[in-house]
């Protein structure tokens, strides 16, 4: 082990330039897939929310809500029944679930809590200012029309939201940044592979010597090779650390600094916790990264 | 301790055998000159030892196993019973005497306390006490091949094998370093030596076995060199 660590030693010292350049290529592939992966934890997260497709949002009246269906106040059961009633005869509609006012409230509490001004408009909302609602799965998300008109005419429809149409591009954004960060990070991992080798190949050539030596004695390949896979290990877990770094400032600075304090109204945005979530999947791709061209190249290099 | 059975061996897009059909058998403790040109088949034979080439067909026993059926986590084990000695010396210039020899015992994993005890012990043996801590340029030839020995035997390996050991060395040297080999060979050490040196080889008397085009062409007990260049 001795001798392995002082191998290791020699061998960071003389490969200095090409290690660098390793940990960064490596990290900022890591990072963009990152970031791409917390995009993606938010597309999941903003599903979730607002049931499973951003598709329309069907309100009930409320005791104040303005529309002119509403003028009774509350809508009554027979009125839920012929929405649903509606809703199961329409042929664009493909599925609906029913949103009680207490989980609305429990959504938007979450929603809310966000921020500070959030947390200070929640106090004014009880589960009665929220109405029962239905979120609408249609057949084809782009055809929401005729939907959207036979309920809005319906006596107890307080609103209908096509949240396709609101929040439609801001997730269209998030999924084209997301493809992007995804498709740059491959082009990297490929670069980051390609950097493994060659540092594999210059190591076993400016140690030929020293492995030859080792050969002729009878060290165990496992031995010889023991300095290459603790040099791959040791660059990825620095990187994937570098990564880690970064993708936390950018949840400090970004997310809670900006995403949940600005645009708190429109979902819940990813949290710490995501965050980790993330790290831990980056983290195993940076030692797969690094072994795997390791482990096949020395085989290759050092003839073991 | 070595046996070749019907051994031929032709590297891949040649057309002659670097080594042909060859039967041989050298005991434990034998001391055997391995003569004849260059491409005779001498470093192939040396090779096939080593398990560093696999023959083409025919069969190699070292020290009992047939050594081209050994799987190859196993060779490590093989090579650490069979030193060797080069020409070139194959010392690393950045390490001691001491590291040097050293090296051999630490990549196999041989505790310190082994280590501590062989290498000092080894390095008396060749004649090297109280130079351990020279670098190997700080030496002459003939004391960095006794480094090379030194290296090969530290382990206390049952065969030892040197390729054209004394081929760099003036024939003062030469002889120094012979004496250490035949030192080693009365530790029951086999010694299979490939050579040039025709004086070295009829002095020692040996059992020499000439090689030409991959064939066994003569295998005497005391030989001389006879083999003209």
């Amino acid at each position: 082990m001795r001798s392995t660590l002082s191998e290791l030693r020699q061998s960071l010292s003389r490969n200095k330039s090409m290690s660098i350049s390793l940990i960064v290529t490596m990290t900022v592939s890591l990072l963009l897939a990152a970031l791409g992966l917390l995009i993606l934890a938010q597309s999941d997260r903003t599903e979730k929310y607002l049931g499973d497709r951003l598709q329309l949002q069907v309100n009930l009246c409320t005791k104040n809500s303005p529309s002119a269906n509403c003028i009774g106040g509350f809508a009554t059961k027979a009125q839920q029944a012929a929405v649903e009633e509606a809703l199961r005869g329409n042929s664009q509609v493909e599925s609906f679930e029913e949103r009680t006012p207490a989980e609305q409230y429990e959504a938007a509490r979450v929603k809310f809590g966000q921020s500070e001004t959030g947390r200070k408009q929640l106090e004014t909302f009880s589960p009665a200012s929220f109405p029962s609602s239905y979120f609408v799965t249609l057949v084809d998300p782009q055809k929401y029309d005729s939907v959207e008109s036979e309920l809005n005419g319906m006596d107890g429809v307080g609103s209908v939201i096509s949240l396709k149409e609101t929040l439609g591009p801001l997730f269209t954004a998030l999924d084209k940044l997301r493809d992007g960060a995804l498709a740059i990070s491959g082009l990297l991992v490929v670069a980051a592979i390609l950097q493994v080798s060659n540092t594999i190949r210059m190591t076993a050539y400016a140690r030929r010597r020293e492995i030859g030596i080792m050969r002729l004695v009878g060290a165990s390949s496992w031995h010889i090779q023991l300095p290459f896979v603790l040099e791959s290990l040791l660059a990825a877990l620095i990187s994937a650390a570098l990564a880690a770094a970064g993708l936390m400032a950018f949840m400090r600075f970004v997310v809670y600094g900006y995403l949940r304090q600005t645009l708190d109204t429109f979902t819940t945005w990813v949290a710490y916790g995501d965050a980790v979530q993330v790290i831990g999947y980056t983290t195993v791709l940076a030692v797969l990264l690094a072994m795997l061209p390791t482990l096949l190249l020395t085989r290759k290099y050092l003839d073991v | 301790m070595i046996r070749f059975d019907k051994v031929t061996k032709t590297y891949p897009g040649q057309k002659r055998a670097a080594l042909d059909a060859v039967d041989l058998e050298i005991e434990k403790g034998e001391f055997v000159f391995l003569v004849g040109a260059s491409g005779s088949g001498k470093s192939t034979f040396l090779r096939l030892i080593l398990r560093e080439a696999r023959p083409t067909s025919g069969r190699v026993y070292v020290a009992g196993k047939e050594i081209n059926k050994l799987s190859s986590w196993k060779v490590p084990k093989l090579r650490r019973q069979v030193g060797t000695v080069f020409q070139d010396f194959r010392l690393l210039p950045n390490k001691t005497v001491t590291e040097n020899v050293a090296f051999a015992l630490e990549v196999i994993g041989r505790p310190r306390a082994d280590i501590k005890k062989l290498v000092p012990e080894t390095l008396e043996m060749v004649g090297l006490e109280g130079k351990g801590h020279r670098m190997p340029d700080e030496l002459s030839g003939g004391e960095q091949q006794r480094v090379a020995v030194a290296r090969a035997f530290v382990n206390r390996p049952m065969i030892l094998i040197a390729d054209e050991p004394t081929g760099n060395l003036d024939p003062a040297t030469s002889v120094g370093i012979m004496k250490l080999l035949d030192r080693i060979n009365r530790t029951d050490t086999t010694v299979i030596m490939a050579t040039h040196d025709s004086s070295i080889v009829d002095q020692m008397r040996k059992r020499v076995i000439e090689l030409e085009g991959g064939l066994i062409v003569r295998d005497e007990a005391r030989g001389i060199y006879g083999y003209q260049n």
